[in-house]
């Protein structure tokens, strides 16, 4: 329980740091205008060339949507360890983390948090509710459980990769740029319809890094695509599989 | 006439150390490199799904630009976007968030000049052992995934000449935005959102082409085209090497007002900047 005071302090230190500038609502527009453009290129393409069968501009987007609120999610809450590489351990200040008496874990991930860091969860949930409304879709209380498990998994699977990423750099720092590909690049990767999806990366982002269990399963089960609820349910405990794999790696380092 | 032409010197030598201090990070542009070509097959992807399976297949030639031509522009498009200035220069902003700007004052070099130099050098940099390594992958790909040769001889020359304007455009526009960031009170918001305009204009997200046609006209005269636009339009020969010299007039007029802007902006906020630390 003291671990979660702790983060909270640090996170709210944090937080009101940022609101000294005089510029933080210019950020989090800012923010609130990648999130929109990130997938303009995607619907100006399907206001060009239509529809790819079955998948509309709504289903790409609503995929898309729920990769991205998860990691929006991920990057407020554990936004440290992205920094950490960086901010710790090349300039040694972990030195300083490691001789206090608290989880590690938790110093790292209160060590930086910014408000404007929402403005993707918050165009991320627009952004599903619209697809959702578009296709029709009925909230119903399971519809929404899946929503929501399907967002935590997805969070904890990205707070895993930001884990992975800090657990690494304590080998490299120089050559990280790779881990892009689970980050920022992962959610790309949904753009694609997933029947056109080649092989390699849709069993690379189902099994090992379970970016799409999080967001075209349970997207897929409530709307009635053809994979089952059980599918779509699926996406907490691979989220937290994932997490608990990288705090092990992360431990043994 | 004798200042300028030592500033200038001082500034190539600025140029040519930060180059070769960043050539070392090799592992970094690997590293990088992974990242661009893996962005690149999604692309192609997507790109090959919309023009061989979406209701409206040939959208995408009245448009302009065939398959081939869209999968090339992808390519080049990872190379060239590293040039594009999305994010202030890290040596710079320590220096501006340290107080250390004070030392940068104190030296009998103009401000502007002396970061001009670091800025270029910072654009310039990743194109080589980031740019590469992506550059050679692009080029042993299987035939639908292959980055073509250009369209003709003098398209290739016109268009290496547009990309040294554009970094030179990439790097006045990058400075415009160092010198907004010189009010440090205001954090990084401005900044960034002055940026973001060049990256989503740019024609990285989507080519320029596939934008909605009643744009087209503003698309093309609007500044941040000549990021990487330009030089890929006269590369793929979607504009015939005979317009060149007013797409490439076009980057340098907005680069000079880029650097107009940016200069004017530094020396008024240099009036009375507050030095951070002690």
């Amino acid at each position: 329980m003291s671990a979660l005071k702790l983060y909270y302090k640090y996170i709210r230190m944090n937080f009101l740091t940022g609101l000294q500038y005089k510029g933080w609502p210019i950020m989090v527009l800012q923010v609130l205008i990648v999130v929109i453009t990130d997938p303009i290129g995607t619907l100006f393409m399907f206001s060009r060339f239509g529809s790819i069968g079955p998948w509309t501009v709504e289903r790409i987007v609503l995929i898309y949507a729920m990769a991205v609120t998860s990691f929006g999610l991920a990057e407020t809450f554990c936004r440290g360890f992205d920094y950490f590489p960086w901010r710790m351990i090349r300039t040694g200040d972990f030195d300083r983390v490691l001789l206090r008496p608290r989880s590690l874990y938790i110093q790292i991930a209160g060590s930086y948090f910014h408000i404007h860091r929402l403005s993707r969860v918050i165009g991320g949930i627009a952004a599903i509710t619209w697809c959702l409304w578009k296709q029709g879709v009925r909230m119903d209380a399971t519809n929404t459980a899946v929503i929501v498990l399907a967002l935590t998994g997805g969070f904890l699977a990205y707070s895993g990769v930001f884990i992975m990423t800090s657990g690494i750099a304590f080998f490299t720092i120089q050559g990280l740029d790779w881990i892009y590909i689970f980050t920022n690049a992962s959610y790309q990767v949904t753009r694609c319809p997933i029947d056109y999806m080649p092989k390699i990366l849709r069993n690379l982002f189902t099994f090992f890094m379970p970016m799409l269990v999080i967001s075209y399963y349970p997207a897929s089960a409530i709307c009635g695509w053809g994979e089952s609820y059980f599918a779509g349910l699926l996406a907490l405990p691979a989220g937290f599989a994932f997490l608990v794999f990288q705090l092990l790696s992360g431990a043994s380092v | 006439m004798n200042g300028i032409a030592a500033t200038l010197k001082t500034c190539l030598s600025i140029f040519r150390i930060k180059t070769a201090e960043s050539l070392q990070y090799r592992m970094a542009g690997l590293a990088g490199a992974t990242t661009s070509i893996f962005f690149a097959l999604i692309e192609i992807t997507v790109y090959t799904v919309f023009y061989k399976y979406s209701s409206n297949q040939n959208a995408g030639l009245a448009a302009g630009l065939s398959l081939r031509q869209a999968v090339s522009y992808v390519w080049l498009g990872q190379l060239l976007f590293l040039m594009q200035p999305n994010f202030i220069e890290s040596d710079i902003l320590g220096k501006i968030n340290s107080g250390d700007i004070g030392v940068e004052l104190c030296r009998p070099l103009d401000l502007y000049a002396n970061w001009f130099a670091r800025t270029a050098s910072t654009r310039l940099s990743p194109l080589l052992w980031r740019g590469l390594p992506i550059i050679f992958f692009a080029v042993i790909m299987p035939p639908a995934y292959r980055l073509e040769l250009p369209s003709s001889l003098s398209g290739m020359f016109c268009s290496l000449i547009s990309t040294v304007s554009a970094l030179l455009l990439c790097t006045s526009f990058g400075m415009l935005a160092c010198s907004v960031r010189l009010g440090i009170a205001w954090g990084e918001g401005p900044t960034n959102i002055i940026m973001l305009a060049g990256s989503v204009l740019s024609g990285a997200y989507l080519p320029l082409q596939l934008w909605p046609g009643f744009l087209q006209g503003f698309l093309l005269f609007q500044p941040f085209a000549g990021y990487l636009d330009i030089p890929m339009r006269l590369y793929l020969g979607t504009m015939p090497p005979s317009d060149a010299f007013w797409a490439i007039g076009l980057q340098l007029a907005w680069a000079l007002l880029f650097a107009a802007a940016g200069k004017a902006i530094m020396a008024r906020k240099l009036r009375n900047i507050v030095i951070q630390g002690g």
